[in-house]
């Protein structure tokens, strides 16, 4: 009797436990989120998504100039105005080319903006809440890692835009021979 | 009197045209909130519970912090996440990458992970992202058919190069970041 009654406790017990955290991330991060997307999303709604897209068409132009136009700034702005998944309509102002390597980019950048925008993303926040309430329970400010979350991020989709470009012009190439 | 009405409804127009658009904002936010976030939060919440609550979390631990607080390990997990065959796998709705991040933070909470790798492993956990959507991705972005038949391997070999390199710059990026 006694072994199933530290049974049934250690059982309800998981529960509780649960049930703390649930309360715990409701009345923490919850209602900054949602007054946050509040505010962003009418943002967008006043400033009109449609102002990227002129800067997708220049962005499409050669010349070493426009690759961090190409898959830094407008992948940034796509993610943050058109938000995941529809930022990768963007694309559409690029040549074929130059296709993948922005969408490579652009959805990369769907989790580090989390930090900073969660509005971006918000089905996915916990690729980056996850680990940052490891950090909030230690007690340390979130911003740091945030800031740099985001910042390496910029980096990363660079480097990845000009690595996909790469491989898919060689792909193209050889696909032309073939 | 003509021209007093005019700017009367000229002013009702736009101060409603800002709180209608503010209010369709509120909304939406509250929507995606219901639908999105609170029931990841849920399942997010019986996880950490179960993991908390059963000990399973020491055994994770002492499997995962091995690999999650040296920069070699961040990297194994890094190319094995960016295998090409993997990593379509393991994309979908962030899912996978979600509960490894939440049980690294639940170590990192507790100590047995140095902070500093938080950085890092943001990174490590995540070289899969949208590997499986790429077809779909492009379409959006209104591809031609020729284009996904080469930029879906073209994506899924770049990530074998860029994931682990997103780990090595996050890693020398986390410097300074939490030592005290």
């Amino acid at each position: 009797m006694d072994t199933l009654a530290v049974w049934a406790q250690d059982f309800i017990g998981v529960f509780n436990q649960g049930g703390a955290v649930l309360l715990s991330l409701m009345g923490g991060i919850l209602p900054t989120l949602v007054v946050l997307l509040t505010a962003v999303n009418a943002l967008i709604r006043l400033i009109g998504p449609e102002k990227i897209e002129s800067l997708g068409v220049k962005a499409a132009q050669p010349g070493i100039q426009w690759y961090p136009v190409r898959y830094m700034v407008l992948p940034f702005l796509a993610v943050f105005f058109f938000t995941n998944p529809m930022a990768y309509t963007v694309g559409r102002f690029l040549p074929e080319r130059q296709k993948p390597a922005f969408y490579d980019a652009a959805v990369s950048f769907v989790h580090p903006i989390l930090g900073i925008f969660p509005h971006a993303n918000p089905g996915e926040l916990f690729v980056w809440a996850g680990i940052s309430s490891g950090i909030a329970a230690l007690g340390f400010d979130l911003g740091p890692l945030a800031i740099r979350y985001l910042l390496v991020g910029l980096v990363v989709i660079f480097i990845r835009g000009i690595v996909t470009e790469f491989i898919t012009k060689v792909m193209m190439a050889r696909k032309g021979n073939a | 009197m003509d021209a007093i009405n005019k700017l009367l409804v000229t002013i009702g127009r736009s101060v409603g045209g800002v709180v209608g658009t503010l209010y369709q904002a509120g909304r939406d936010a509250v929507e995606t909130t219901i639908r999105n976030v609170i029931p990841f939060m849920a399942f997010i919440s019986f996880i950490i519970g179960l993991i908390l609550a059963t000990g399973i979390g020491d055994k994770i631990a002492n499997a995962i912090s091995g690999s999650a607080s040296s920069l070699g390990g961040l990297l194994l997990v890094s190319v094995v996440c960016a295998i090409p065959v993997l990593s379509p796998l393991l994309g979908p709705g962030a899912v996978i990458a979600q509960i490894v991040g939440t049980l690294l933070g639940v170590e990192i909470g507790k100590g047995t992970i140095p902070a500093q790798y938080a950085l890092p492993a943001l990174f490590a956990i995540n070289p899969q992202v949208g590997c499986d959507f790429i077809p779909v991705g492009l379409a959006l972005g209104e591809a031609e058919p020729e284009t996904v038949e080469v930029g879906v391997p073209a994506v899924l070999f770049s990530r074998l190069v860029t994931g682990p390199l997103a780990v090595v710059i996050a890693y020398f990026a986390s410097f300074g970041l939490y030592n005290n």
